[in-house]
């Protein structure tokens, strides 16, 4: 007994002693301040700008040469963009290859190693003229093979790119017509397919280097891009350099010809305090993946740079499963919608460093309603009334019942907690409580058998990186006869109606307009609760300029300069 | 001894063994589905994720499985990463060496400062000396890896400077992980050696060395040191386990290559071939080790190799 005695007091010295150390530590980083609030007001969020950098990196001229080194969060899964399931991954995968097309943040599409097409009339196929000009990294000329292999390849299942194939639907085939003009058919019309072109994942490999490598050519990538692959050692780094051929960037950076860096270092550094606190003190020049805290102290020192792009897509959205009483009566969900208090939630976790959504997409996708922002505010009370109309009636306990059962709802979480995601669950337990809803939260590593294959949820959250408003077919239109349906069983004939309209509409503004009704009916029958934008953030030492980021939120590289 | 030793190295065979086969049924029950890992669930179409379920095997019967795993284990196949293919016997080889240099300078810096202060804590007992063993063993055991890492690396990379934050190049790179995890297993070796010096100390033999008018060092440091180290060794046989355990969360804190990383990386992707090949090896290195320690006995303690 006395030597637990003992020990304990130990514990207690030794705690007290490493408190100390570390307010001791804290309040040193709080001296260099200096200026403080002046440097603050840089790089809000904001999607439909993403060159964040306030660096006048296009005004002054830039510096040639260096290294910039760049932290990432977690190790990319492979290089082999086809093939890379990771948003990581699409960070390095950026810097070694090239689309046909780009799309830039007013959502027009534009050339890059297609130098222009043409769409048929029934909207089934499209005829791109390459540039002449572009060779790949090992020699190969890039043409229209070259791009027939591509997507072809992708279409292989021995490939293995679920996710590559995915953006790539409707594509049946492809056609050369002549060395530099390719001719690519599609099974269905759609709107999003020009657009998906221009998406990492969607990266021309060199067919030479793709064959030769077969299944290791994720470790060996080749492609077309602004940097050449040189190394990539485990779990420690991947190396690129300047491409020094490189003259055709795309319309969305600044500097077209080769990059003024000579080489970009990805270190990979997962624990955060490593990787932010290596930024601080030099060791890297730039960090990705930057905590709530610490963007908000580092905004405010002189010596650094937070860079924010949010990323688009589907905002992280909570969807209410229709299918399981009392949640398919838009009462029932009307509460939640005003019984969650969002502002609040996001507010109180990401402290002011992210946007809180309103839609079913994200600012920046075409279409993206701005009349929802600020639409549903919440109110307890009108919350509690939508209940009571119900036929729910608070109990002794202040749970409410109907016909002896307990109103109760099952919030489903994926683990580990990304982004606070489970701490938002654990905050919306407590705000239901107090409108009589008894929440359990389920944190579960099988996400794929809970929700995707038994459906045993009420309320489940999920969001997604796309640049098209297509997306939102996969999450609302009424799922095929024995699929498993979409997140909240939604069916509305209205709805699927708008959606089959948008994916084949020619006309942008007519497109946009569509979207907005199934934005807008999504919000009045309360299907979803969009919770936050997520941005990607970057903290980066005050020489780094220049630095972009696409209309995704990945980063560009062909601008950076480092200032001496 | 030959038939100790024969003993021993079949029933390391039998450890090495059952542990894969535990670690696959483990795996195997788990929650969480491989597909999962390697692409968006919520966008496949179901047939793309029995199809990628098909390749990878494990639509198959249980049993049917573990046949396969053992089979090719027996043709010294471990199989290949389910998320890019890799072959993990050479990714194992690769990251091995970065792993065995930190475990190496731990255990060295467990063994100095465990030893060292271990002994002079005894001698000098209830003097400041003491003290600070006791503070040193205390630390090293309750403070947890992460803790202290993190707290080093403020200290010594990000606020002075003197190390580099990240990276497994180079000795410098070594300092600050190796003084981490060598810091747990000098905690248990400090009150190890305390204890039992003083436990030997109080002993009749030493009270009859010194009446023969043996130097006090001669006593401590010939006679009573080397009983006491007995019990220390077998500690390093345990902390070698510690230590690659360790080396997970260190290698993740100090960016480091090495197999900790990449068991830490395989779990959480479910990359089970790369989980399972990384605890056989482990399994193996353990063994190993405490196949050394056990011998070691032998050449420190003449009763041992007597009764061997």
């Amino acid at each position: 007994m006395y030597s637990t005695q003992r020990s304990f007091k130990w514990t207690s010295i030794l705690l007290a002693v490493s408190l100390a150390l570390t307010l001791a530590l804290a309040a040193c980083g709080n001296n260099n301040n200096g200026g403080g609030q002046a440097a603050a007001g840089d790089a809000s969020p904001s999607a439909a700008s993403p060159s964040a950098s306030q660096a006048d990196a296009s005004s002054s001229a830039a510096t040639q040469g260096g290294e910039l080194t760049y932290a990432l969060a977690t190790s990319p899964d492979t290089l082999d963009p086809q093939r890379s399931g990771l948003a990581v991954a699409v960070r390095v995968i950026r810097t070694i290859y090239d689309n046909l097309v780009v799309k830039l943040p007013d959502n027009t599409i534009k050339p890059w190693l297609a130098t222009e097409w043409t769409e048929s009339e029934d909207g089934l196929s499209y005829t791109f003229k390459l540039r002449q000009d572009v060779k790949f990294q090992d020699g190969t000329p890039f043409n229209a093979e070259a791009v027939k292999y591509n997507y072809e390849r992708i279409l292989d299942p021995a490939t293995k790119a679920a996710n590559a194939s995915a953006l790539l639907k409707p594509f049946k085939s492809a056609e050369v017509i002549d060395e530099y003009t390719v001719k690519l058919n599609l099974e269905t019309p759609s709107r999003a397919f020009l657009g998906n072109l221009s998406q990492a994942l969607l990266g021309i490999v060199s067919p030479t280097a793709a064959k030769k490598y077969g299944d290791q050519f994720g470790k060996n990538p080749v492609g077309t891009g602004p940097f050449k692959f040189v190394k990539w050692e485990e779990n420690a780094e991947i190396t690129v350099e300047r491409n020094p051929d490189y003259n055709w960037g795309p319309e969305i950076v600044d500097n077209k010809g080769a990059p003024y860096l000579d080489r970009v270092t990805f270190k990979i550094a997962p624990e955060e305090a490593t990787r932010i606190g290596s930024v601080q003190s030099g060791q890297v020049l730039a960090a990705e993946t930057v905590p709530p805290q610490n963007i908000v102290s580092l905004k405010s020192n002189p010596d650094f740079q937070v860079l924010q792009a949010n990323t688009i897509g589907l905002p992280y959205t909570l969807f209410i499963n229709q299918e399981h009483a009392p949640w398919g009566e838009t009462k029932a969900r009307q509460a939640l919608q005003y019984g969650i208090d969002i502002g609040a939630i996001v507010k109180t976790l990401y402290l002011g460093t992210y946007d809180q959504a309103w839609s079913a997409l994200t600012p920046g996708v075409l279409g993206y309603d701005t009349s929802l922002e600020n639409a549903v505010q919440p109110d307890v009370d009108k919350a509690n009334a939508l209940l009571d109309e119900i036929g729910w009636k608070k109990g002794a306990d202040g749970i409410r019942e109907k016909d002896g059962k307990k109103l109760t709802l099952r919030y489903v979480d994926g683990s580990p907690n990304r982004e606070k995601r489970n701490d938002i669950a654990a905050i919306i337990q407590q705000q239901l409580k107090k409108i009589g809803i008894d929440t359990e939260v389920v944190i579960t590593k099988d996400i794929l058998t809970e929700v995707y294959t038994n459906s045993n949820y009420d309320l489940y959250g999920n969001s997604q990186v796309n640049g098209d408003p297509n997306a939102l077919s996969a999450f609302y239109h009424t799922a095929p006869k024995g699929a498993l349906g979409n997140l909240s069983k939604v069916s509305d004939p209205e709805i699927d109606q708008w959606l089959e309209q948008g994916a084949v509409e020619k006309d942008d503004a007519k497109r946009a307009e569509l979207y907005k009704k199934v934005q807008q009916r999504i919000k009045d029958e309360a299907i979803i609760l969009p919770i936050y934008v997520f941005p990607y953030t970057v903290a980066a030492s005050k020489s780094v300029q220049g630095l972009k980021f696409d209309l995704l939120g990945y980063p560009l590289f062909n601008d950076v300069s480092l200032a001496k | 001894m030959l038939k100790a030793v024969t003993g021993r190295i079949l029933s390391s065979l039998l450890v090495i063994v059952g542990s894969s086969a535990l670690v696959f049924v483990i795996m195997y029950l788990l929650p969480g589905d491989p597909v999962a890992s390697m692409i968006d669930v919520s966008n496949a179409s179901p047939e793309t994720i029995a199809n990628l379920r098909h390749q990878l095997g494990i639509d198959r019967p249980f049993l049917l499985q573990l046949a396969d795993y053992f089979g090719k284990l027996l043709r010294g196949d471990f199989g290949q990463s389910v998320l890019n293919s890799e072959p993990v016997l050479p990714k194992i080889a690769k990251h091995f060496p970065a792993t065995l240099a930190l475990a190496a300078c731990s255990a060295a810096v467990s063994v100095i400062v465990g030893v060292l202060l271990g002994v002079l804590s005894a001698i000098h007992r209830n003097k400041p000396i003491d003290l600070i063993a006791r503070i040193v063993g205390l630390l090293g055991i309750s403070m947890p890896a992460f803790w202290t890492g993190i707290l080093l690396l403020l200290i010594f990379s990000i606020r002075l400077g003197w190390f580099p934050a990240m990276g497994s190049h180079g000795w410098r790179t070594l300092v600050l992980p190796a003084l981490t995890l060598g810091l747990i297993g000098a905690g248990f070796i400090v009150r190890m050696v305390r204890n039992s010096m003083l436990e030997v100390i109080g002993d009749a033999f030493v009270v009859t060395l010194r009446a023969k008018g043996l130097s006090e060092r001669a006593v401590m440091y010939r006679h009573a040191l080397r009983n006491a180290l007995i019990p220390a060794v077998t500690m390093i046989g345990v902390l070698a386990g510690e230590m690659l355990a360790g080396t997970v969360v260190i290698e993740t804190v100090f960016s480091r290559q090495g197999i900790g990383r990449i068991i830490a990386d395989a779990i959480m992707a479910k990359d089970l071939p790369v989980v399972q090949g990384v605890i056989l090896f482990s399994a193996l290195v353990y063994v190993v080790v405490n196949l050394l320690v056990d011998l070691s006995y032998a050449v420190i303690d003449p009763r041992v190799r007597r009764a061997a």
